[in-house]
C-alpha cells in the first residue's frame, strides 16, 4: 500500500554525517560485490550449453534497398553450420511486432530480419547458427545476399516531405504527429515585454553505450514448448507482449533468465527482433543457440538515442526576466523502425516546462523515420532532450537581454514552497528546492572565485565560462500517458512486483521483478526487507537478476525510468510489510496474545516488554512448514508473500492531453567550467559541481554513483559522443576507436553534493534518479556560451553535442549562429 | 570481432623469418599486434601467414652508442622507451611513446610496428622523421639503411617491402624537439600531429595525420612567421573525417607547428 | 618450421597449467573464457578500446582480445579469478566494494588487472598516475571517480 505523507516526518535538508536509525539511510556494503570483484557474475555470455550454435546475422550494408533474393546454401555447405534463418521464413512463422502508434505508424510491419526491404545499415537480414563463432563469422561471408538499392533519407526535417518512404505499408515516415497546447501562449506573447526567437536547435544523436553489448543464449524445450532466454533485456514483461504474439505463443512460453548485466542505459529495452530470431533458431535447429552482439553492431543498429530538432523556438519574456512559456516545433528522428516509439513523443511532457515556472507551453511534435539506426529508451529518454531546450532557452534569453543566468534561473525555478506543484498539462512534480540545490552549486564550485578563475585562464591564453544545467529526472511512469498518443492502447498505470518468504530454516528470502544493471537492488532491498523485519541486511537473501519463473514480476517489469527506488522498493516494502504481519500474527497464535504485542526485532519475534518470549525466525519457519499441527484453523499466513506494488495514478485527460504522467521528480542541477583554446577550439573542463535531490536515499554511496556514472555519460555526449553519418548512410563512428566515450583522464575534478526533499507520494519517501537527465550536456553548453558570448552578441551554443571543431566554427564564424536568435522589444 | 583462419609460425631468428615472410604472398611480420589484429578482427586485411616476431631476441633492445646515438630494435616496446635509460639521449622519444593510447597498448605496441604500419595518425612517423632517424631493413638481398625522411610512401607503405623487416632504428642524440598534437580525448588517436626539431640549426618540422606520409617543412628558421609561411606554403590537403574537416586539420597543422617549434626552441 | 593453422599451446592460469588445441586465428580472450572457462574476464568492444579483457601476461598488462592464443604458448597468465585467496577478497578488491568502484561490474575485472599492474610498480601512484594507469579501461557506469578512490586507498 501506498502511504503519502503530506507532511514529511524528518527533516527536508540533510547534513552530510548525519546518522539515522535503521540500515536505510546507510552505505552498507553491497551484495553484489563479492562476487563482481573476483569475476564471478554471471553475464549471458558466460552462460554455456553443451553443443549450442553460435549465431551472426548478416546485415545490411545498404541504409536503403529491396531484398531481391537471399541464398544462404554456400553458407550451409560450410562444414560446422548448423543452420541459417531468413526473413522470408520470419514472414512465414511470426507476425509482425505489435506497434504502437496510430495509422500511419501503426501499418509499419516490423520482422525479427527484414522482409523484403533493408531499412538502414547494419539491419539484420539472416542469421547463421555454427559450432563456433569463428565459423558463424565465416559463414555470414558466404550468405548472398542481392540488393536492390534505392534512395534513402538521413535527416528528419528531410524525411517529412515523404519523398523517399521507408515503410511502404504506412506510406509515410511520419510516425506520430500532435500539437500540446497548454495555458494561452498567444496572451503570453501580447503579454511579453521582449519575445525571443530562436531559430533551431539541435539535440545529437548519441546512445550510453553500455559496456556488455547485447545478447542472448535461448533454449526451447520441444515438450513444452517453452523458450528459455538467457539475456539483457531491461523489461522483458514488455518483451513478452512484443515477442509472444509475433511467435503465436502464450506469454508464459517466454521464460526470461538474467544474473548480471553490464549496463543497460534503455539500450537494452527493444531487443525482440534479435531475440525472436534466435527464439526461431533454438526451435529450428533443436540446439541452444547464442547470440553475442560485437560493438560495431550495437552502435550501428542497436540502439540511439533519440535526435531532436527543435524550430521556431518563441519565448515571451517580461523585462524583469520573468519568462511566460515558449512554443516550439519538435522534429524527433527515431531511426527506420519506432518499436518503442513513439512513447517519446509524450514522455517529455512529464517535463514540460522543465524546472520553471512556465505556465503557457505549445509544442508541435513530429516524430519520423530514417534510414538510420533505430532508438531505444536512451539514459534520459526523451526528458533528457526536452530539459536541454528549457535550458537552452534560459541561457539564450538570459544572453540576449544581458542578465546573470543564475538569477533568470532563481526567478523562473519553481519555488520551493510550492511544492508538490502542478504543471501547465497536469503532472506533478512532487517536493524540490531548486534554488538550494544551485546554490549549493555554485559554492562547490566555487562560483565567488569567478572573476580570479577568469582572469587566470586569460593570462594563460584561455577564454573561460562557467555554466549551470538543471534538470529533472522524472521517475515511475503512467503508463497511460501513453494513450494520449493512441487512445486504443490498453496501457496505464504501472506496477512491480517483489515476493518475501520465510524459509523452514528461517531464512529470509527476496526475489525482485526487477532487472538490474549495476544499481544495486540487492543491497537496497535488503536495507528495507531488514529495517521492516529486525533484522540485518546480511540475514536477507536476495536472489540475484531475474527470472520469469520466480513469479515475481508483472506486465511492465523491469529496470528502466528511474523507479526502483519507488516501484521495486515499494514491492519489496508491501511484500515484507505483509511478511512482517504474518510472522507476528504466527507468532501472536504460538504465545497466545495479540499480533499487536509481538515486535520484530534482532532476528526474532517477541513479546513486546518480554524479550524472553521469542522465536527466532528459524522457528517460525519450521513452525508453519513442518510442525503445525494445533496452530489455530483461522489463522492465514503462508510466510510466503507476494505483493504487486501499485502508484496511484489515473487514466489522463487524453482531449486536454493533460493529467499526471509521472510519480517522483529527482532534481539535479550541476555547474560546469570551462577553459577554451580560442586559438583551436580546443576546450577542457576544469572544474565541475553535481547536486543531487532525490528524495530520502535509501544508500547514499549509490546514489552518488548514479550521479558519478550519468554526469560522465553526459559529458561525453557533450564533446565527443555522436553518432554522425556519412552520405551513403554508414555510421561514421560504429566503435569505441571513432566513438570517444570519457576516459579515467578525460574526467574532470566532480565535486557533489546532495539535499533529500522527501517525496509525499512514494512508500519510502525516496525517489528514483539513475537516469539522470543529462544536467551535464545542459550545463556544457551553458559554459561554453558564457564564454563565447555576450549579451547580444558573439555565438549561438546550438547543438546538445560540441567537439573542438564544433568550438572552433563558433569563434571563426559567430555571425552563422548568431542570426539564429532575434529579439523583438515591444 | 572474429578472425578469418590463419597460419602462424614463430620463428626464433630473424633469417628464419625472413625465409618465412618470402615463402607465402599473404605473410605479414606480426609485431605487437596492436594494430594488425585489430585490423584483422574487422577482416579489413587477412593474411594468410602471421609470422611473429616476439621470439627474435636480436629485434630487441636499445643500445646507446659512445656517440650518443640510440638504436632501438624495431620489436622494442613503447613501455620499453619510456623506462629507458639508454633512450633519453633523446628525450622526446619517451616522452611521445607515453601518450600513445594506454598501458596495455604501450606494453605490446612496438616501434617497427608503428613505423611500419603507417597509419597517418601514428606519432613515430613524424617524430622520427623529424629527429632525422635512420630505419635498417634487412631483405633476401641483406641490409640497407634508409633515412626516416625516406622511409614513409603511402598509407600504410613503407621502404620495407613484402619479405623486409625493419631491424632497427637509429636516432642521433638531441634535446631540441617538440611535438604538439591536437588528439580525440586525452592519449587519443591524433587529429592532427607535429613534430619538430631544432638540433640541426634551422627547423625540421614533420606534420602528421595530413596525408598519407609526414610532410616534412624545412624553414629557414624558428621565427614563427617563417614558420607559418612554411606550412601555408605546404598546400596541405589533409583528408575530411568525422573527427575534423580538411579546413579544421589545414589550420590545426599551422597552430601545432608553431607550437612544436616553440616547444623544440625552448628545450635547444 | 612450418605456418599452421592450429597448434596445441600450453598455458598457465592464475597457477594452474592447461594444455588445449588452439586454431591460430582464436583470440586470447576467447581461449580463456570458452575454452577454458575462465569467464571473469569480459569483452566489451571490437576494436581493442575498452580494457574489459585485460589481463597479465609474464606479469604485463596487456588487452587479451589484441592477442592471439597462440601467442601466448608458453606464458603465465594472471586473470580476476586469481586476485582472491580461497573466497577472501584482496585488498585491491575490498577497497573496490568500500568505495562502491563497480556497478555493473562488467569492466570490474580488467580494471582490478590494470590496477594490480599499476600497485605492483608503483605502489603510491598520484591521482594522475593512477587515471594514467586505468586509461586504457573504460567505464559506463561509474565516472571512474570511486574507482580512483578505491586504488588510492588500496595502494596505502
Amino acid at each position: 500500500m501506498t502511504e503519502t505523507t503530506v507532511t514529511p516526518e524528518r527533516p527536508l535538508v540533510v547534513e552530510e554525517g548525519e546518522s539515522k536509525a535503521g540500515f536505510i539511510g546507510q552505505n552498507i556494503p553491497r551484495k553484489e560485490d563479492k562476487r563482481l570483484v573476483q569475476g564471478e557474475g554471471v553475464f549471458f555470455d558466460d552462460v554455456k550449453r553443451h553443443e549450442m550454435g553460435f549465431v551472426h546475422f548478416v546485415r545490411s550494408p545498404y541504409a536503403h534497398a529491396r531484398i531481391k533474393s537471399v541464398d544462404v546454401s554456400k553458407a550451409l555447405e560450410l562444414d560446422g553450420v548448423y543452420g541459417t534463418l531468413t526473413g522470408d521464413e520470419v514472414a512465414i512463422l511470426t507476425d509482425p511486432f505489435f506497434e504502437l502508434s496510430t495509422p500511419p505508424g501503426a501499418n509499419i510491419k516490423d520482422y525479427a530480419l527484414a522482409a523484403g526491404r533493408v531499412r538502414h545499415v547494419g539491419d539484420p537480414v539472416a542469421a547463421v547458427v555454427a559450432r563456433t563463432r569463428e565459423l558463424a563469422r565465416d559463414a555470414t561471408e558466404l550468405v548472398e545476399v542481392d540488393y536492390e538499392p534505392l534512395p534513402h533519407v538521413l535527416d528528419g526535417e528531410e524525411s517529412l516531405k515523404d519523398e523517399v518512404v521507408l515503410h511502404e505499408e504506412a506510406g509515410s515516415n511520419t510516425v506520430w504527429s500532435g500539437v500540446f497546447d497548454w495555458g494561452d501562449f498567444d496572451a503570453a506573447v501580447e503579454d511579453a515585454d521582449h519575445v525571443v526567437r530562436i531559430e533551431r536547435l539541435h539535440f545529437d544523436r548519441f546512445s550510453s553505450t553500455p559496456l556488455e553489448c547485447s545478447g542472448c543464449l535461448v533454449e526451447f524445450n520441444r515438450g513444452t514448448g517453452q523458450w528459455t532466454i538467457h539475456g539483457t533485456h531491461q523489461m522483458p514483461g514488455v518483451g513478452a507482449i512484443w515477442m509472444a504474439p509475433a511467435l503465436r505463443v502464450g506469454i508464459d512460453k517466454l521464460r526470461f533468465i538474467s544474473q548480471d548485466i553490464g549496463g543497460g542505459f534503455g539500450n537494452k529495452i527493444t531487443l525482440h527482433p534479435q531475440y525472436t530470431a534466435c527464439c526461431l533458431l533454438a526451435r529450428k535447429l533443436n540446439r541452444p543457440v547464442q547470440w553475442t552482439e560485437w560493438r560495431t553492431d550495437q552502435h550501428t543498429a542497436n540502439t540511439h538515442g533519440n535526435e531532436r530538432t527543435f524550430l521556431d523556438v518563441t519565448v515571451p519574456v517580461k523585462a524583469d526576466g520573468t519568462m511566460l512559456g515558449f512554443s516550439v516545433r519538435a522534429i524527433d528522428d527515431c531511426g527506420a523502425f519506432p518499436r518503442y516509439e513513439p512513447l517519446g513523443c509524450i514522455i517529455w511532457a512529464q517535463v514540460t516546462p522543465g524546472c520553471y515556472r512556465w505556465r503557457n507551453v505549445r509544442v508541435d511534435f513530429t516524430q519520423v523515420c530514417t534510414n538510420k539506426s533505430p532508438v531505444a529508451p536512451n539514459r534520459g529518454y526523451s526528458r533528457m532532450q526536452h530539459l536541454w531546450l528549457t535550458e537552452r532557452i534560459v541561457d539564450i534569453v538570459a544572453g540576449e537581454l544581458g542578465l546573470d543566468p543564475i538569477e533568470v534561473r532563481k526567478k523562473n525555478y519553481v519555488k520551493h514552497e510550492e511544492f508538490p506543484y502542478e504543471t501547465p498539462n497536469g503532472c506533478v512534480y512532487d517536493s524540490g528546492d531548486y534554488a538550494r540545490c544551485l546554490d549549493i552549486a555554485l559554492e562547490l564550485i566555487g562560483y565567488d572565485s569567478l572573476e580570479e578563475k577568469r582572469q587566470d585562464a586569460e593570462s594563460r591564453g584561455k577564454v573561460f565560462g562557467i555554466g549551470i544545467g538543471s534538470t529533472l529526472d522524472s521517475g515511475t511512469n503512467n503508463f497511460g500517458q501513453s494513450m494520449i498518443l493512441n487512445p486504443e492502447l490498453q496501457f496505464s498505470g504501472n506496477n512491480e512486483v517483489a515476493t518475501a518468504k520465510l524459509d523452514i530454516f528461517g531464512e529470509v528470502v527476496v526475489t525482485l521483478g526487477t532487472v538490474p544493471q549495476g544499481q544495486g537492488h540487492e543491497t537496497t532491498t535488503a536495507q528495507v526487507v531488514a529495517d521492516i523485519l529486525g533484522c540485518t541486511p546480511d540475514e536477507i537473501n536476495v536472489r540475484a537478476g531475474h527470472d520469469t519463473y520466480w513469479n515475481s514480476n508483472a506486465g511492465l517489469s523491469g529496470t528502466y525510468a528511474s523507479q526502483f527506488a519507488v516501484t521495486g522498493l515499494g514491492a519489496v516494502k508491501g511484500a515484507a510489510d505483509k511478511l512482517a504481519d504474518e510472522m507476528k500474527q504466527l507468532a501472536a497464535a504460538v504465545f497466545g496474545c495479540g499480533p499487536d504485542d509481538i515486535e520484530l526485532v534482532a532476528s526474532q519475534a517477541r513479546i513486546k516488554g518480554n524479550p524472553e518470549a521469542a522465536l527466532p525466525f528459524m522457528a517460525l519457519g519450521a513452525i508453519l512448514n513442518a510442525n503445525n499441527a494445533g496452530l489455530p484453523p483461522e489463522l492465514d499466513v503462508t510466510l510466503n508473500v507476494r505483493y504487486v506494488f501499485r502508484p496511484q495514478f489515473e487514466k489522463p485527460d487524453l482531449e486536454r492531453k493533460f493529467g499526471n504522467l509521472t510519480l517522483t521528480y529527482a532534481t539535479q542541477i550541476h555547474a560546469c567550467a570551462v577553459e577554451i583554446d580560442p586559438e583551436t577550439g580546443v576546450y577542457e573542463i576544469v572544474d565541475y559541481a553535481a547536486v543531487d535531490d532525490c528524495g530520502n536515499r535509501i544508500h547514499p554511496q549509490i546514489v552518488e554513483g548514479q550521479v558519478h556514472g550519468a554526469t560522465a555519460q553526459a559529458l561525453g555526449a557533450a564533446t565527443h559522443e555522436i553518432f554522425t553519418y556519412d552520405e551513403e548512410g554508414n555510421l561514421l563512428t560504429p566503435n569505441f576507436y571513432d566513438y570517444h566515450v570519457p576516459h579515467a583522464l578525460d574526467m574532470p575534478p566532480m565535486k557533489t553534493g546532495y539535499i533529500e526533499s522527501t517525496s509525499p507520494f512514494t512508500p519510502l519517501g525516496a525517489k528514483g534518479m539513475g537516469e539522470g537527465g543529462g544536467a551535464g550536456i545542459h550545463a556544457v553548453c551553458a559554459a561554453l556560451q558564457n564564454a563565447l558570448g555576450k549579451k547580444g552578441e558573439g555565438p549561438i551554443v546550438w547543438r546538445s553535442c560540441n567537439p573542438y571543431e564544433g568550438v572552433w566554427d563558433l569563434l571563426q564564424k559567430p555571425e552563422e549562429t548568431r542570426k539564429l536568435v532575434s529579439v523583438e522589444t515591444r | 570481432m572474429l578472425l578469418r583462419e590463419v597460419e602462424y609460425a614463430r620463428p626464433a631468428s630473424v633469417q628464419e623469418a625472413l625465409r618465412l615472410l618470402g615463402s607465402h604472398e599473404g605473410a605479414r611480420a606480426l609485431a605487437g599486434g596492436q594494430t594488425l589484429i585489430n585490423v584483422m578482427k574487422a577482416r579489413a586485411a587477412s593474411p594468410d601467414v602471421l609470422v611473429d616476431l616476439a621470439d627474435i631476441g636480436e629485434l630487441r633492445g636499445i643500445e646507446l652508442a659512445s656517440d650518443g646515438t640510440v638504436t632501438i630494435g624495431a620489436m622494442t616496446t613503447y613501455t620499453d622507451i619510456v623506462d629507458s635509460a639508454e633512450a633519453r639521449a633523446r628525450p622526446i622519444l619517451g616522452e611521445v611513446c607515453k601518450q600513445i593510447a594506454d598501458v596495455q597498448v604501450r606494453n605490446r605496441g612496438t616501434v617497427g610496428g608503428n613505423v611500419c604500419s603507417n597509419d597517418p595518425t601514428n606519432h613515430l612517423p613524424p617524430l622520427l622523421v623529424a629527429v632525422g632517424a635512420t630505419m635498417t631493413i634487412l631483405g633476401q638481398g641483406g641490409e640497407r639503411s634508409v633515412p626516416a625522411s625516406e622511409f614513409f610512401l603511402g598509407v600504410y607503405m613503407t621502404a620495407a617491402g613484402p619479405g623486409e623487416l625493419l631491424t632497427k632504428i637509429s636516432v642521433p642524440p638531441g634535446k631540441g624537439d617538440g611535438f604538439a598534437s591536437v588528439p580525440i580525448g586525452r592519449d587519443g588517436t591524433c587529429i592532427v600531429n607535429v613534430a619538430a626539431s631544432l638540433d640541426s640549426g634551422a627547423p625540421t618540422l614533420a606534420i602528421g595525420c595530413v596525408d598519407a606520409v609526414p610532410v616534412v617543412l624545412t624553414p629557414d628558421s624558428a621565427a614563427e612567421e617563417t614558420v607559418r609561411a612554411a606550412v601555408r606554403g605546404a598546400n596541405l590537403d589533409p583528408p575530411s573525417d568525422v573527427h575534423a574537416s580538411a579546413d579544421y586539420r589545414r589550420h590545426l597543422a599551422e597552430v601545432l607547428a608553431l607550437r612544436a617549434v616553440a616547444q623544440a626552441a625552448g628545450r635547444t | 618450421m612450418e605456418a599452421v593453422s592450429s597448434r596445441t599451446i600450453t598455458v598457465e592460469v592464475n597457477g594452474v597449467q592447461y594444455e588445449r588445441e588452439v586454431e591460430a586465428r582464436r583470440l586470447l580472450i576467447h581461449f580463456i573464457r570458452d575454452d577454458l572457462n575462465l569467464t571473469g574476464s569480459h569483452i566489451g568492444c571490437d576494436t581493442g578500446n575498452c580494457g574489459a579483457c585485460s589481463v597479465l601476461i609474464d606479469g604485463v598488462l596487456v588487452k587479451s582480445c589484441m592477442m592471439l592464443a597462440v601467442q601466448a604458448d608458453g606464458a603465465k597468465i594472471e586473470t580476476v579469478e586469481g586476485l582472491a585467496s580461497d573466497g577472501e577478497l584482496n585488498g585491491l578488491q575490498q577497497a573496490f566494494s568500500d568505495h562502491h568502484a563497480l556497478q555493473c561490474g562488467y569492466c570490474t575485472p580488467g580494471m582490478l588487472m590494470s590496477a594490480t599492474a599499476l600497485l605492483r610498480e608503483n605502489a603510491s601512484p598520484s591521482e594522475e598516475e593512477i587515471r594514467k594507469g586505468i586509461q586504457g579501461n573504460i567505464c559506463r557506469c561509474t565516472g571512474y571517480v570511486n574507482i580512483v578512490e578505491a586504488i588510492k586507498a588500496a595502494a596505502q
